[in-house]
């Protein structure tokens, strides 16, 4: 709902994203922060915001397919170690970096293909099942091929990336190879659910019999959904891969893909905010817990770390537990509450 | 003049403060507080928080030098170490880094010939690395060296080769590693050992009983599970459903200690732990009269005591590097010069270790590889024998 006083004199300006100018002021200081911020402060943070920004693209994919398109998917860290492992080869091979991203993305989406097709058939749990198949697949094929081809048991190393000359592989580096390309992945998925391949992905969620009656190409669209949320995953794994400058098998589990669509599921599902509420909160509750639990630990405090690690791990359930209580919708409905009392204030919502 | 007495004083007070304090160095390791070997970790930090305050007190302040020991818990993930370790470098300016397993191994093993910090890792190594010119270092050699110690001293004692048989996993590259060791080990000597079969299984295995059925077919002199303790239990419970018994050899990370949680010690009647830092129960070992004295909490086991021997060791090279370079201009080139220029003897380390060198040409002890192992003999965890084993020649695999 919109307080009064805001108005569209044009369709283009209705249709804005940012509606209000005060909207778009505070993604302007958003963004000076953020690029600023690699000169304020030291390499720790820049680390945990590029780790930041890689799973918010990964959450961002597992949004499009989970939540837009309402296919399950529990195999969003194999198709992230598949953009990796993709990557690692690539750069091993002399491929620059605008040529291995891009790449790493679209191999990442065809292989999710071969997943995507019981998608034509089954659904719910019988899908969620097939995606854990690629899941447990992932590192059997990666041990199981030559270890030249993928490096096998070992794992490949990855160099430090650069463009035109820059290294990028500097804690700023990636924090800004990141940066970008969340940035990207925020703006496709505010994006996709305005465009005609978003809509069909929204009427399949919601009932693909009648999508179907309406002409929607329903298991091309199912596929789609894959496709597009294992194009992030890709984007991500080549970051990641950047990131560790080694890729193994052990990196990418199915506790990583079970994370991802928790975050999904504690930022919401159904809104494009989800992804990037959920990534947040669930990775500054997680890292605030384990920085307190490192800072009592070498405080000389007395505790140990077995006891202060325990209790910092009891807290993160909870504080979970805590958001999906009070706001089984995800963050991102109670964000959008919160906005809209504080826009019609002093009047009601309701 | 009251007032210039008091200022010079003052001044002289503040110099001699001055030329006393200590040169202060931080050594940073890695901790694993939330990840599967969270179990254990407060016993290993333990032992290097033991082994710290001792040199501080009883080495380090003649010296005039301290060492900072600063902890991180990298959670046994590949993610945290790669983002952790650019803020380690730059805030703690580390002169080496204890490292904790293959997540560090793997991470860390390309960045730090450019960092120029050396790491020392208390886990064995694994052939895939062995490679040279590397800045990272085990205290221990490969797992299959530390089993070829224990297979060389059994293969003494017997008549003809000693038959192995290996189960294993395949979705760890290390497990593998192992095997692919051991079977090296009886290529290079094929008179002394055979491997009669390898089973690959799970990593937490529901029963291995057709694997293990496979493996006694060819009459094997013991088994050799490398992998994890549920591979243990589930061979031993294996071996009694079938009413067959070997020995079982198995590592520290799935060793007897670590078993005993889920078998009595009567069903781990002679079966082994091998591996290349001094048992924990080992009679006269001054390192665990150190732990003890300096021990602020946990308890000495074989986590600690191999934690301990990590420790000894990075303090015995700062001492070395301290006396290379002196004690204002140690840094992580100095120690990783003083590890390889350097001998390190038993004594020195306490007792923890065997007499350890180091070179370029491997990443883990080179020259005359040692090894033990404890065996349970009569419902009780002992040392095989109270020296270290001999371990033969295995080349690069």
């Amino acid at each position: 709902m919109r307080p009064t006083g805001i108005w569209f004199s044009s369709y283009a300006a209705e249709a804005r994203i940012l509606e209000t100018r005060r909207a778009r002021a505070w993604l302007g200081l958003l963004t000076a922060a953020l690029v600023c911020l690699p000169f304020l402060t030291g390499p720790w943070l820049l680390g945990e915001m590029t780790n930041l920004f890689i799973t918010m693209i990964a959450v961002c994919g597992l949004y499009v397919t989970v939540g837009m398109a309402g296919q399950i998917n529990i195999a969003q860290s194999a198709f992230v170690g598949v953009g990796a492992f993709t990557a690692a080869k690539l750069s091993g091979l002399g491929a620059p970096i605008w040529a291995v991203i891009p790449a790493a993305a679209l191999i990442t989406g065809g292989v999710s293909v071969l997943f995507a097709l019981p998608a034509a058939r089954v659904k719910g749990f019988y899908l969620a099942l097939t995606t854990l198949a690629a899941q447990v697949m992932f590192p059997i094929v990666i041990l199981a091929l030559p270890m030249s081809w993928l490096g096998g048991l070992v794992g490949l190393p990855v160099s430090p990336p650069s463009l035109f000359g820059i290294g990028l592989g500097t804690p700023s580096g990636l924090y800004f190879l990141g940066l970008a390309f969340a940035a990207l992945a925020v703006w496709t998925t505010y994006n996709l659910p305005r465009s005609r391949v978003g809509r069909a992905f929204r009427a399949v969620h919601d009932n693909d019999s009648v999508a179907g009656v309406m002409g929607i190409p329903v298991t091309r669209i199912k596929i789609a959904a894959f496709f597009a949320g294992a194009l992030y995953a890709g984007v991500a794994g080549a970051i990641l891969a950047y990131l560790l400058q080694f890729v193994t098998v052990s990196s990418f589990t199915l506790f990583a893909s079970v994370w991802y669509l928790g975050m999904l599921i504690v930022g919401g599902l159904h809104s494009p905010l989800g992804p990037i509420l959920g990534v947040i909160f669930v990775t500054l509750v997680q890292e605030g817990l384990h920085s307190a639990g490192n800072a009592i630990l070498q405080s000389g405090s007395g505790l140990g770390g077995g006891e202060v690690f325990a209790a910092s791990s009891v807290v993160l359930g909870l504080c979970i537990l805590a958001a999906l209580i009070f706001e089984p919708r995800g963050l991102a409905h109670l964000w959008t509450q919160t906005m809209t009392a504080f826009r019609l204030w002093p009047f009601p919502r309701n | 003049m009251k007032l210039t007495k008091t200022l010079l004083a003052g001044a002289t007070a503040l110099a001699l403060t001055g030329s006393a304090s200590a040169e202060e160095y931080v050594i940073t390791a890695s901790a694993d507080y939330s990840g599967p070997f969270a179990d254990v970790m407060p016993d290993a930090m333990a032992g290097l928080n033991a082994m710290v305050d001792y040199w501080n007190a009883e080495v380090g302040e003649g010296l005039g030098v301290s060492v900072d020991l600063k902890t991180y818990d990298m959670r046994y993930d590949s993610a945290v170490v790669a983002r952790t370790w650019p803020s380690i470098l730059t805030s703690d300016e580390p002169i080496i880094h204890l490292g904790f397993g293959s997540p560090d191994l793997v991470t860390l093993m390309g960045r730090l010939p450019n960092d120029k910090v050396p790491m020392l890792l208390g886990t064995a190594m694994v052939g895939l690395v062995w490679k040279p010119d590397g800045w990272h270092f085990s205290i221990r050699p490969t797992y299959s060296h530390e089993f070829a110690g224990l297979f060389n001293h059994l293969q003494k004692q017997g008549d003809g080769p000693l038959r192995i048989a290996a189960l294993s996993t395949q979705n760890q590259a290390g497990f593998v590693d192992q095997v692919n060791g051991v079977k090296a080990l009886a290529d290079q000597h094929p008179e002394r050992f055979t491997v009669t079969s390898t089973q690959w299984a799970d990593t937490a295995p529901v029963s291995l009983t057709s694997q293990i059925r496979s493996a006694m077919a060819d009459d094997p002199d013991l088994l050799l599970v490398g992998g994890t303790t549920a591979q243990v239990i589930a061979s031993a419970k294996a071996m009694d459903e079938l009413g067959q018994r070997v020995p079982i050899v198995m590592s520290t990370h799935n060793g007897l200690s670590e078993v005993s949680k889920g078998l009595s010690l009567e069903q781990l009647e002679g079966f082994y732990s091998a591996f290349s830092f001094a048992a924990p129960e080992k009679g006269d070992l001054p390192i665990r009269d150190v732990f003890e004295e300096y021990k602020s909490d946990g308890d000495w086991g074989t986590i600690t005591a191999q934690a301990s021997a990590q420790a000894i060791l990075a303090l015995r090279v700062l001492e070395n590097a301290i006396a290379d370079v002196g004690p204002g201009d140690v840094t992580g080139q100095a120690m990783y010069d003083a590890l390889l220029a350097h001998e390190y003897a038993e004594d020195d380390l306490l007792g923890a270790l065997p007499t350890l060198e180091f070179d370029n040409t491997a990443p883990f002890p080179v020259g005359d590889i040692k090894a033990t192992a404890q065996v349970v003999e009569d419902g009780e965890i002992t040392t095989v024998q109270p020296d270290w084993f001999d371990v033969p020649q295995i080349d690069k695999w």
